[in-house]
C-alpha cells in the first residue's frame, strides 16, 4: 500500500467567496471561487500551462457513502456508468467528440469521493462544459448497458485481486471498522459486485441524491480566462437542479482493545504487515491532527531512524512506510512493512512499538522536526508543475473540506507544532487499544 | 522560514512552460533546454549500457550496477547520510535501466541546487560498493522476480513473459532485473568491473532543464570527464528475433483468478523511421493505452464487458498498468507490435482471444477507413501534448531524440504533431500492409489450468460465450463469428511453463 496520498495530508485547503488569492497565500496560483445557485462551488486557477487545462468535476461520495447493506462498490460502478452517454450525447457520440479534441478523460472513485477529470486546450473548453454539464444532469443509460458495464467492474476487481496488498487491504478495513463504511473498501466485496446487474433501479436512485451541484466541486486550472470561464459555468450549469440527499454512515464506536488477524494469500509474497490506530478526521486547523502527520513522518517515513535501521542496516524489511491518510470521518494512520523472513514479523512489530514508546517518552530532536515541515512544503510546491498535477493534488482536500484557505491553513498549524506536541500525539492515539494489526502470509 | 515561502510563491507563479528556450548544442555530450522561470533544475546523465550489455549468466549486472549507485553509499557519505542531506531540501536522485540505457534522473528546486549536484555527482563518480548496499539491492531484486512479478500482476507476468518469448536467444531477452540464478551469481566484484567498462568518460550524455545558469551543463560534463576514467563507447549488439512460424504459445500455468493475455511480433520500425508516424496512427486508432478510443477496448470491454481494457503497442510502455502516458528513456533498435488483453474470466480466454485476433486481421485486410484515420489524426494533435507535460519528460525526450538521431529541433512532441499532421491515409495503410500481419505472432498467457488451453488451441474448438447479462442482437450474431475464428495450432507450438519455473534462468 503505497503512500498514493501523501501530498494530499499537506493540502488541505479552503477558499473565501468571490475570493482572489493572489500575492498572499502559500499557495502559489491566483484563483477564484463562486458558489451557484444551486449550490455548485466553482474554483478557477490560474496558471501558465501551453494552452492547457485541467478539468475536474470533484463528486463528494465514495464508497464512504455506501451505507445500504449489499452495495458496497457501488459508488465506483457507477464511475463507470458515467460514460454511458445522455440522450443529447449517447456514450459512443461522447467518446467520439473527446477523441475528435484529443482529450485526456478518465476517472477514479476513493473512499470519501469520485473524481471525473479531463484534460484537454483550452479552446474546447466550452465544448467540454457542455459535454461535463449535460452528463451530470441528463445521465441516461438501458439496463442493458447497466448490465454490460457490470462486466468490466468484475474484470477490474479480477485484476487486482492478483495483488497481496488487494487481500490484506480489504482484511484491514474489514477487521477494523466494526459500524462505519469504512469497513469495506472502495472496489467493494465480491457479492456484492456480482449482484450489481441486478441493481438497475438502485443506480437511478443513486444518481438522483447524489450527483447533484449541492454535493459537486468544479475546478479548473490552466490557460483560463476567469471572466469567459464563469460565463459559460453559469450557462451550462445553472439548470442542473440541486437536491442532495446526505448517506446515513454510522459513526465508528470507539475501538476498546487492541484487533489482530492473519490473512492467507494463495500466491507467493513475502510476508506483508501493517500497525494500524484510530486516526483523526482531516482538520487542518486542528494541531493534533496535523502533529500526528508529521509523527508519522518523524518516526516511520523515509528518513526515520526505523526505515534506516530496518531496511538499510539489518536488512530485515522490503520496504516500511507510513500511510496516514487524510480523510471525512476518523480513518486508519498506518505503518506498512513488508518483512523478508516470516521469523522476524515478531521483531519488526515490536521495533514499531518500540519506535512509538521512544516518543511517547522524548520529544523529537527539534532539528529533525524542522527538516521534515521544510521537506514538506518543497515537496508540496514542486509537485505543482502543470495543470493536470495541480488538480490532482488538490482534489482530495477540496473533497473533504470544499475549501481552499485550508492549504494556508494546513501550513500555518505546520509551523506551529512543536518537539511536544508531537509526544503529545503519540501518547493519546497510538495506544494498544486504538490498533489493529494485520498480518499477510503467502502460500509456500 | 516566512521569506523562503515569498520566494517559493514568487518563483512558482512565474513559471512559464510555454517558453523552454532549447539551446541547439554541436557537443555530442550535451544536452540543454532552459526554461524561463521554473523554479527547479531537472538532470539527466545517461550512460549508454543497458541490460543487453548483461553477461551470460549475470543477467541483472546493469540494472545492480545502476542501481547500487543511486541507492547505495558513496566514498563521501553512507546511503544513511546521502538521505539525510536530501530530505530537507525534498529532492532525490534515481536511476531507470533498461536494454539500451541506463538514465541517472535528478531534480531539486534552485534554493538548493549546490547541495544537490554535490551528491548527485557523487553518485555516479564516487560510489562506495559497500557489500551491505550490494546486498540490500540484490536481495529486492530477488524478491521482485521470485514473487512481485510472478505472483502480485498477472498481467505484468504476462508482458514481461511476451518479451522473453518474442526476443529469446537475444540480448534482449531477460528482463533488466535478470534471472533468479544469474542474480545469484553476480558478485560486487562483477559490478566494479561492469562499472569501470562501461560508465567511463566516453560513454555518457548529460541533459540539464529548467533553470539553470549557462555554464552549469557544461561544467557538470566536465566534471564528469575529469573523473571518469578512460573507456570505450558502448558497441550495441546485434538484435536479431527468430522467425516466427504459425501461432506459437507460452502458457504460464498459475493458480490465478482470471487469464492475462499478451501477443505480438516484431517489427522493423522505430521513432524516426518514415513508417513510424504511420503506424503510430494506426496503434492509436486499433488500442490507444489505457483510452476508450481503442477500437479493441470498444470490442472487447465496451460492447461485451468481459474485462478492464484492451490496447495495442509499437514501442514498448513500461509499468502500463499504473500510467496513462508512455515515459521515454527506454528506447530499443527492436520494437514489436503488441497487444494487452487485461485479465478475463478463464472461461472467456478463448473467445477474447480469437476477438483481438479477428479484429487485427480486420484491420489488415481492409485498413482504416478515411473517418476513422481523420479522427484518430485530429485525436493525435492534441493528446500527444500530454506525453511530455513536465521539464523532466521533455528532457528525457530529447535524450530518446539523440538515441534514435530523431532530428526534432530540440522539441520531440511538435516534431511527432507535424508528422502526424501530413501523413496521408494512404501511407498508413501501406505502412499496416508492410508491417502488421495476422498469421506469425507469438503470444504469452498466464491461466489456471494451461493443459486444458492446450487441448483447446490444438483442436481448435469453437469458443461461444455465455454472458451473465443480455446483449444485443448485432454483438450476438457477430459473437458466433468470434466463437469459430480459426486458430490453427500444432501441439509442438505450445509450452506451458509453471509460474515458478518464470524468471529462474
Amino acid at each position: 500500500m503505497k503512500k498514493f496520498l501523501q501530498l494530499s495530508f499537506l493540502l488541505l485547503g479552503a477558499i473565501m467567496l468571490m475570493n482572489s488569492s493572489k500575492g498572499k497565500n502559500f499557495f502559489p496560483y491566483d484563483y477564484k471561487v463562486e458558489i451557484l445557485e444551486n449550490g455548485l462551488k466553482v474554483i478557477l486557477i490560474k496558471m501558465p500551462s501551453n494552452g492547457l487545462v485541467s478539468y475536474y468535476t470533484i463528486v463528494r461520495t465514495g464508497s464512504r457513502d455506501e451505507y445500504e447493506p449489499g452495495h458496497t462498490g457501488f459508488a465506483h460502478f457507477f464511475e463507470h456508468m458515467m460514460f454511458r452517454g445522455t440522450k443529447k450525447y449517447p456514450g459512443s457520440v461522447y467518446d467520439k467528440i473527446l477523441t475528435e479534441i484529443g482529450a485526456d478523460a478518465n476517472a477514479y472513485t476513493t473512499d470519501d469521493y469520485t473524481c471525473y477529470h479531463l484534460n484537454f486546450t483550452v479552446d474546447n473548453l466550452e465544448k467540454v462544459m457542455d459535454l461535463e454539464s449535460d452528463r451530470f444532469q441528463n445521465l441516461s443509460y438501458s439496463e442493458q448497458d447497466f448490465q454490460t458495464e457490470s462486466g468490466a467492474v468484475y474484470g477490474e476487481y479480477r485484476k487486482g485481486k492478483a495483488s497481496p496488498f488487494f487481500w490484506i487491504w480489504e482484511t484491514l478495513c474489514n477487521t477494523a471498522f466494526e459500524k462505519h463504511t469504512y469497513k469495506h473498501t472502495t472496489i467493494g466485496f465480491e457479492e456484492d459486485i456480482k449482484a450489481m446487474p441486478t441493481m438497475y433501479e438502485y443506480s437511478l436512485s443513486f444518481f438522483n441524491r447524489y450527483y447533484r451541484p449541492d454535493n459537486c466541486i468544479l475546478l479548473i486550472v490552466g490557460d483560463i480566462d476567469y471572466e469567459k470561464t464563469f460565463n459559460l459555468v453559469k450557462k451550462y450549469y445553472v439548470s442542473w437542479k440541486k437536491g442532495y440527499v446526505p448517506p446515513k454512515v454510522e459513526p465508528e464506536p470507539e475501538q476498546t482493545k487492541e484487533k489482530r488477524t492473519i490473512v492467507k494469500y494463495p500466491g507467493k509474497t513475502s510476508p506483508i504487515m501493517v500497525v494500524a490506530y484510530k486516526g483523526l478526521a482531516a482538520n487542518p486547523k486542528d494541531k493534533n491532527y496535523v502533529a500526528s502527520i508529521l509523527f508519522g513522518s518523524l518516526a516511520f517515513g523515509a528518513n526515520s531512524e526505523l526505515y534506516k535501521k530496518l531496511y538499510i542496516r539489518e536488512q530485515k524489511v522490503l520496504f516500511l512506510e507510513e500511510e496516514f491518510n487524510a480523510n471525512r470521518d476518523p480513518f486508519l494512520w498506518m505503518i506498512w512493512a513488508q518483512v523478508k523472513d516470516e521469523a522476524d514479523i515478531n521483531y519488526v512489530e515490536e521495533e514499531i512499538f518500540k519506535t512509538i514508546e521512544y516518543y511517547q517518552q522524548n520529544p523529537p530532536d527539534s532539528q529533525k522536526l524542522e527538516d521534515i515541515k521544510k521537506h514538506m512544503k518543497y515537496s508540496f510546491l514542486m509537485g505543482l508543475e502543470t495543470p493536470q498535477k495541480v488538480a490532482s493534488i488538490l482534489a482530495r482536500p477540496l473533497a473533504l473540506t470544499t475549501d481552499m484557505q485550508s492549504i494556508d491553513d494546513y501550513y500555518k498549524t505546520l509551523e506551529t507544532i512543536s518537539p511536544q506536541d508531537i509526544q503529545s500525539v503519540a501518547k493519546s492515539y497510538f495506544v494498544p487499544n486504538k490498533r489493529t494489526v494485520v498480518v499477510l502470509k503467502g502460500s509456500k | 522560514m516566512k521569506r523562503l515561502l515569498l520566494v517559493f510563491s514568487v518563483v512558482l507563479s512565474i513559471l512559464v512552460l510555454s517558453n523552454c528556450g532549447i539551446k541547439k548544442m554541436e557537443d555530442t555530450k550535451l544536452l540543454e533546454m532552459k526554461v524561463e522561470g521554473d523554479p527547479t533544475v531537472s538532470f539527466i546523465v545517461w550512460f549508454k549500457v543497458g541490460s543487453q550489455n548483461d553477461p551470460k549468466g549475470k543477467e541483472g549486472l546493469a540494472m545492480l550496477t545502476g542501481r547500487l549507485l543511486a541507492e547505495g553509499g558513496t566514498t563521501f557519505n553512507s546511503y544513511e547520510e546521502i538521505l539525510d542531506k536530501l530530505y530537507p531540501i525534498a529532492s532525490s536522485y534515481s536511476v531507470k535501466v533498461d536494454k539500451e540505457m541506463t538514465v541517472f534522473y535528478g531534480r531539486t528546486h534552485i534554493d538548493n541546487l549546490d547541495i544537490f549536484l554535490t551528491l548527485f555527482k557523487q553518485a555516479i563518480l564516487s560510489p562506495a560498493f559497500k557489500q551491505e548496499d550490494f546486498e540490500r539491492i540484490k536481495s529486492d531484486m530477488v524478491n521482485f522476480l521470485e514473487k512481485d512479478l510472478r505472483y502480485a500482476s498477472d498481467e505484468e507476468l504476462g508482458k514481461a513473459a511476451l518479451y522473453d518469448f518474442i526476443f529469446d536467444g537475444t540480448p534482449y531477452k531477460h528482463i533488466s532485473d535478470g534471472t533468479l540464478e544469474s542474480l545469484r551469481n553476480i558478485t560486487l566484484d562483477d559490478v566494479k568491473a561492469f562499472y569501470k567498462q562501461y560508465f567511463n568518460k566516453n560513454n555518457f550524455v548529460v541533459a540539464v532543464g529548467g533553470n539553470f545558469s549557462d555554464n552549469l551543463p557544461k561544467k557538470l560534463k566536465e566534471d564528469l570527464e575529469k573523473s571518469l576514467t578512460d573507456g570505450l563507447e558502448t558497441k550495441y549488439p546485434e538484435i536479431k528475433t527468430q522467425p516466427i512460424n504459425g501461432y506459437e504459445f507460452l502458457l504460464v500455468d498459475k493458480d490465478c483468478n482470471a487469464t492475462a493475455i499478451s501477443f505480438g511480433f516484431p517489427i522493423d520500425v522505430v521513432r524516426g523511421d518514415e513508417d513510424f508516424f504511420a503506424l503510430w496512427l494506426f496503434k492509436s486508432w486499433f488500442g490507444e493505452h489505457r483510452n476508450s478510443s481503442s477500437h479493441l477496448y470498444q470490442v472487447i470491454r465496451e460492447e461485451r464487458g468481459l474485462n478492464y481494457g484492451d490496447y495495442a503497442y509499437i514501442e514498448t510502455f513500461l509499468n502500463g498498468g499504473a500510467l496513462r502516458f508512455p515515459q521515454p528513456n527506454n528506447p530499443r533498435r527492436k520494437q514489436i507490435f503488441e497487444v494487452w488483453i487485461r485479465p478475463v474470466p478463464h472461461e472467456a480466454r478463448l473467445f477474447a482471444l480469437r476477438a483481438a485476433l479477428r479484429e487485427l486481421k480486420k484491420i489488415v485486410d481492409n485498413g482504416l477507413t478515411k473517418e476513422q484515420f481523420e479522427i484518430t489524426k485530429k485525436f493525435l494533435l492534441n493528446y500527444s501534448l500530454f506525453y511530455a507535460q513536465t521539464t523532466m519528460e521533455r528532457l528525457g525526450y530529447q535524450v530518446d531524440s539523440r538515441f534514435y538521431g530523431v532530428k526534432d529541433n530540440g522539441n520531440y512532441i511538435e516534431y511527432f504533431r507535424n508528422k502526424i499532421k501530413n501523413l496521408t491515409l494512404e501511407q498508413v495503410n501501406n505502412a499496416i500492409r508492410k508491417h502488421i500481419q495476422y498469421n506469425n505472432i507469438k503470444f504469452a498467457i498466464v491461466t489456471k489450468d494451461a493443459e486444458k488451453l492446450k487441448e483447446d488451441l490444438i483442436q481448435n474448438v469453437p469458443s461461444p460465450i455465455q454472458y451473465p447479462t443480455p446483449k444485443p442482437q448485432k454483438v450476438l450474431e457477430e459473437d458466433k463469428e468470434i466463437s469459430i475464428f480459426p486458430l490453427k495450432v500444432s501441439a509442438d507450438k505450445i509450452r506451458i511453463v509453471p509460474v515458478d519455473e518464470m524468471f529462474v534462468k
